[in-house]
């Protein structure tokens, strides 16, 4: 099971978005715009490469010897939202424009499920350090993947005939179905 | 009593947390193959909702402003947690097929977005039925989706054969792009009865 | 404004304490449930693979397997009153989607009794189809996956896609598992042959 593998299957065969479900408020909300969903698509591989960081060995050096693997839940939350504190005062004082630019979404990145799943999917996968980093580098590649897409389609959509039925919201989640259709394609790649 | 009624109501229709305020879909596209698999995390997450909804309403004077965020997740936390352990001990079978998406509940913008909107400025029965009602609401979305996912994709409802044998199930709706679409629908079909509901009332007011 | 910040800091504390000891609590009551769940399944699992047995006493110390990457985390004798009936081992090893692990049986005779894949991660309709009881490698005989290894000569290559069926575009976790039943295997029959001379057909 080499590294390359890991980040394909979850840049690609597994995306976090299409194929999991995973991370579609920020999906929806946030692919209005193309340069507010790179943002936040880096915004978030960010934090959940740090988090990965954190939590693993919080898990295997804390957590397990201890005997308080239930509290696991608790933890992973924590940490996710103490680092999005942390990048949120970085950005305030050494990138405010960025901090500006991303208002209410900085602080929601604490909710996007994409980063306490991939927490969750190190452990559950029996993944070792770097494994569980090339995963979550894989899937925030996925995620990126996924709101750039949206975004660009979204740009087009606004120029289209759209039945009445399927005006707003409802023609964004058909575009998306689609978008998986083609996704799934990628399934046999990996053999 | 009517008050608390009209709480219940609407977080079932008029603000239905999946259908009108859009919030907290990930768990309900990804849960909603089958119909048990939809019952079971619309009651687990109902649980955890009335729970966070009622211990922030009782402490609601006790938690500081500056603090509320970390203190919200680690009660909605410590529920999600009672959740996963007692599925995991009681509904194996249930808990594996939900996988992730049990611990996922304590990141569910309804339950974050109820406790900050509500159960920490309201009295405690008034976030009881407003933790029910949101609850109630997300349920019935995600058993309606999965009727039909289930239905169209495997010829089944909760396990029993509905469509004749002669059926051939469309797995399309069982995967991913299919959950996108009938979701899609769903929206649509929302947006339309609301359009008849306030032309229904726009005509009776000129009447 | 120290004040203050030490005030928020106790108040979380204290939110986080009690929550601790909330699920502290609720630990206690549902952790021994689970960890029995877990046991319950083995027990059922390893009468499956040999029914005559009557009782499976735990192999010590544990068994090795050549390759490192497949952990044999328990090995079980299947006796019948004192004849060793064969050998039951909990392999684990990497598969597609992060690790897999499975109980593999090794009949006296050298043939494997049987396979089951107690977790798996893959891919659900790929991958996820070596646990799948409607899928079949060969549909003519309704074989599954794991059922094509039941009575198979430990002796035999395990090679995927020459003696041994693959999942359809799912490659790599075909030869994930099958790697991991075949060094478990291998263990089995050395032990067997080290500690059971003789078989029983």
């Amino acid at each position: 099971m080499n590294l390359g593998t890991i980040f394909l299957s979850a840049l690609l065969v597994e995306n976090v978005v299409l194929m999991r479900f995973l991370a579609l408020c920020s999906y929806i909300g946030m692919t209005s715009d193309l340069g507010q969903s790179t943002g936040m698509g880096f915004a978030v591989a960010f934090v959940t490469v740090l988090a990965t960081a954190a939590t693993w060995p919080i898990y295997h050096f804390i957590l397990v010897p201890l005997g308080i693997s239930f509290l696991q839940i608790l933890v992973f939350i924590l940490v996710i939202a103490a680092l999005v504190q942390l990048v949120e005062f970085y950005l305030k004082k050494n990138v405010p424009g960025l901090y500006l630019a991303m208002g209410i979404y900085l602080p929601l990145i604490t909710t996007n499920c994409a980063i306490l799943a991939v927490t969750f999917d190190n452990i559950s996968k029996g993944y070792n350090f770097i494994e569980a980093l090339v995963y979550a580098v894989g899937v925030s590649g996925g995620y990126l993947l996924a709101m750039v897409l949206l975004a660009g389609i979204r740009q087009r959509i606004k120029n289209s005939p759209i039945p009445k039925f399927l005006q707003g919201t409802p023609i964004l989640f058909v575009a998306t179905g689609l978008i998986t259709v083609a996704f799934m394609g990628f399934a046999g790649m990996i053999k | 009593m009517k008050r608390l009624l009209n709480i219940l109501l609407r977080g079932i229709i008029t603000e239905n947390p999946l259908l009108m305020l859009m919030i907290g879909l990930c768990s309900a596209l990804a849960v909603t193959t089958t119909v048990a698999n939809g019952i079971g995390m619309g009651l687990a997450m109902t649980f955890v909702n009335v729970f966070a909804e009622l211990v922030i309403s009782l402490f609601r004077k006790l938690i500081p402003n500056d603090a509320r965020i970390p203190i919200f997740i680690i009660v909605i936390a410590a529920f999600t947690t009672i959740v996963d352990l007692s599925m995991k001990a009681y509904f194996p079978a249930l808990s594996k097929s939900m996988g992730v998406f049990i611990p996922l509940i304590v990141v569910n913008c309804i339950i974050m977005g109820r406790v900050e909107a509500f159960a920490y400025k309201q009295p405690p029965l008034d976030a009881i039925f407003d933790g029910i009602g949101m609850g109630l609401g997300y349920t019935w979305v995600l058993v309606g989706i999965a009727a039909v996912r289930e239905l169209l994709g495997a010829g089944t409802v909760a396990g029993i054969q509905i469509m004749p044998s002669s059926f051939q199930p469309i797995l399309f709706f069982t995967f991913p792009p299919g959950g996108f679409i009938v979701f899609a629908l769903f929206i649509s079909l929302n947006i339309w009865l609301n359009k008849l509901k306030t032309a229904g009332a726009a005509a009776r007011e000129a009447a | 404004m120290k004040k203050d910040i030490l005030r928020l800091g106790i108040t979380l504390a204290l939110f986080a304490a009690g929550a601790c000891v909330a699920l502290a609590f609720v630990y206690t009551i549902t952790g021994p449930k689970i960890a029995g769940l877990e046991s319950e399944q083995l027990s059922a699992s390893l009468k499956d693979l040999f029914p005559d047995a009557d009782s499976f006493p735990a192999i010590e110390p544990a068994l090795t397997a050549s390759d490192t990457g497949v952990v044999l985390e328990k090995a079980y004798k299947a006796l019948r009153g004192t004849e060793v009936l064969g050998v039951a081992i909990k392999a684990i090893g990497k598969s597609y989607g992060g690790a897999a692990s499975m109980l593999i049986g090794v009949r006296s005779d050298r043939h494997i009794a049987g396979a089951r894949v107690l977790t798996l991660s893959d891919t659900p309709g790929l991958g996820a189809n070596a646990v799948n009881p409607a899928y079949f490698v060969n549909k003519s005989s309704k074989t599954t996956f794991i059922g094509q290894f039941t009575n198979k000569a430990v002796s035999d290559p395990f090679v995927v896609k020459q003696d041994v069926i693959a999942i359809s575009a799912s490659t790599i976790t075909s030869k994930s598992l099958t790697n991991i039943l075949k060094k478990a295997s291998d263990a089995g029959v050395a032990w067997l042959d080290a500690n059971a001379t003789g078989g029983v057909q």
